[in-house]
């Protein structure tokens, strides 16, 4: 473990300083990204000059929603975005075999070689967005809500990355995934608005199926109204847990399943 | 201590008819082929030996080797080091060995060197002063010191490959796996890489297993090769045995008294050969006459030559190995 750590500040060394050897390229992601960010939530201010509440919700509380379902995101994006390339490419041109090839796990390795540093819009504007809506949107600050928060935080991010993993691993049978993330990677969309909105049939997906309505909408009900914890939270804690599961043995299948390329 | 046993690699193909419309009909109702791209191989690699594997494209070299660095899963069959399974035991399997693929690089693409060389040294669990040693002998060997701090984009070809090279040493490893390691080079870099395999080879007692399609690598390196043809294990032994047992063409070099004298049409009149059996080249006033020594021996081609020229300065020569290889390749081991 004390080994892996050290690795992976290594790796996040390099990539640190391999960033700097494009530096317009980060200044231009990362401008995009809060470019992005900002229309996103000058959206939802516009719509609520419109209307005053949505699915029984106050502005603030919508903002809380939104801005939680940032953080988790943003954490899966910073820390295993490389998932998207094991799905794109990385399988499909056969260089894969390099992690293959070494005394670590290859899902570490491969996970550990990126850092994207893009995600820290969405992380910024999410904990900001969050700071700022908290207290109005009716979020009650004991030391136990904030436990339950990193918890939240922690098993939603794992939501995001079971997903990308699960769906990345396919590559390994059919050589490119990289649009089946994409599929279900966008269902998140849903994920900022709180899931009584939709219809029951997107309700079910986004809860059950691709269910990243545990990665924003339903921790945040708990938060906001102290309501029904057992479900807000465990139901969170549970169905991340089964999909991390379900992903990673996709994965060590895929793994044998793995036919590299060309010569 | 490197034991191959009946290895097997199938590849299921997607059989599909041509153009567009046929790809669609092969999404919609897909019909597979079995392929055995690596069917029943076997044999054994003793410590220290440097073994040539080779074959022509596509024989499945790559796949058998990809078995052996536990990149594929073997159908059947199976490959041990010092009785580890690559696929079972993966982590402390690959610690045994260092693999180098010429066509692709497992350096980090944006940082010099050396930086990569630190992340490895972490990964493998080299130890500072093993470290230290292992990079002044690699440094010599390879002279990497001229590009240890140039990020590993900048790098030549030639440099990469040493560098490639280095970097599946640093942990000392039992075995090495070269997968066509002078692949595009200029002579003086694939002399380079030549004498540091067989420095490494000779300091460290490191197995090594190459691929290659220049028959120099084979010549100068190997002890021993095995030859694979469509998945099929068709030769294994030494170079010289196998000049023995299939280079039936031999050569007879020799410079005529007076140019004019010799005349290929009456040479080849007076011998009942044709075709491939027999050839006949000029170079500088120096003729090379290639015969087959299954259909005329020696003995008589010689004779028949001196009875037939006026020659000075005459040689016979040895099967050409290259020869004996391209043969192989084209019409496969009877």
């Amino acid at each position: 473990m004390k080994r892996l750590l050290k690795i992976y500040r290594m790796m996040l060394s390099q990539n640190i300083k391999a960033l700097m050897e494009y530096r317009i390229d980060f200044i231009i992601g990362a401008l995009s990204f809060m470019i992005d960010q900002a229309v996103g939530i000058g959206f939802i201010f516009i719509i609520f000059y419109q209307i005053p509440q949505l699915g029984g919700f106050t502005l603030d509380q919508i903002v809380f929603i939104y801005g939680f379902s940032l953080i988790p995101k943003g954490l899966d994006h910073m820390f295993t975005d490389n998932l998207w390339n094991v799905g794109y490419f990385i399988v499909q041109k056969g260089q894969f075999d390099k992690y293959l090839t070494r005394p670590i796990s290859p899902l570490f390795h491969v996970i550990a070689e990126k850092f994207q540093i893009d995600a820290a819009g969405e992380l910024i504007m999410g904990i900001v967005l969050v700071c700022i809506s908290a207290g109005s949107a009716g979020v009650r600050f004991t030391w136990y809500n904030v436990l339950l928060f990193i918890v939240a935080v922690i098993f939603a991010s794992m939501i995001y990355t079971a997903i990308k993993l699960g769906t990345a691993a396919l590559a390994f049978r059919i050589k490119v995934s990289g649009q089946i993330i994409q599929v279900f990677y966008m269902t998140n969309e849903f994920a900022k608005y709180p899931a009584v909105i939709y219809g029951n049939v997107i309700k079910f997906i986004i809860t059950y199926v691709v269910p990243f309505a545990f990665t924003g909408y339903y921790p945040c009900v708990y938060f906001m109204t102290g309501e029904n914890p057992l479900f807000n939270i465990g139901g969170l804690v549970v169905i991340s847990g089964l999909l991390t599961f379900i992903a990673l043995i996709i994965w060590q299948t895929g793994l044998k399943a793995y036919e590299s390329a060309g010569s | 201590m490197i034991e191959v046993d009946k290895l097997r690699k199938e590849f299921k193909k997607v059989e599909k008819d041509q153009g567009l419309l046929g790809s669609i009909k092969g999404l919609l109702r897909p019909k597979y082929e079995i392929i055995a791209a690596v069917d029943n191989v076997s044999f054994n690699v003793p410590e220290g030996e440097i073994l040539g594997f080779i074959g022509p494209n596509g024989a499945g070299k790559s796949t058998v080797i990809k078995m052996l660095t536990g990149i594929l899963t073997p159908t059947s069959g199976k490959c041990t080091i010092n009785g580890r399974d690559p696929v079972a035991d993966r982590k402390k399997y690959v610690k045994d060995i260092g693999v180098v693929f010429g066509q692709r690089t497992q350096l980090w693409w944006d940082l010099p060197l050396r930086e990569t060389y630190g992340v490895l040294k972490e990964i493998y669990e080299v130890d500072d002063e093993a470290y230290k040693k292992k990079m002044s002998f690699l440094n010599e060997v390879l002279e990497l010191d001229g590009f240890i701090t140039s990020p590993v984009r900048t790098l030549s070809l030639g440099q990469r490959m040493r560098a490639d090279i280095a970097a599946s040493l640093l942990h000392s490893p039992k075995v090495l796996f070269l997968d066509e390691p002078t692949i595009g080079l200029d002579v003086v870099v694939k002399n380079n890489i030549r004498n540091a395999i067989q420095e490494i080879n000779k300091t460290e007692h490191t197995t090594v297993i190459l691929t290659t399609h220049d028959i120099s690598d084979i010549e100068l390196l190997c002890d021993r090769i095995v030859m694979i043809d469509k998945g099929k294990k068709v030769y294994d032994g030494s170079l010289e045995d196998m000049k023995i047992k299939y280079g039936v063409m031999r050569e007879i070099c020799f410079v005529p008294e007076n140019s004019e004298s010799f005349s290929d049409k009456s040479f080849k009149a007076g011998l009942d050969l044709s075709g491939e059996d027999l050839t006949i080249e000029k170079e500088h006033g120096k003729y090379r006459i290639r015969f087959n020594s299954d259909k005329i021996s020696t003995k008589d081609m010689l004779s028949y030559t001196l009875a037939n020229t006026e020659a000075k300065d005459i040689s016979v020569g040895d099967a050409d190995i290259e020869e004996i290889i391209r043969r192989l390749y084209k019409s496969g081991i009877k």
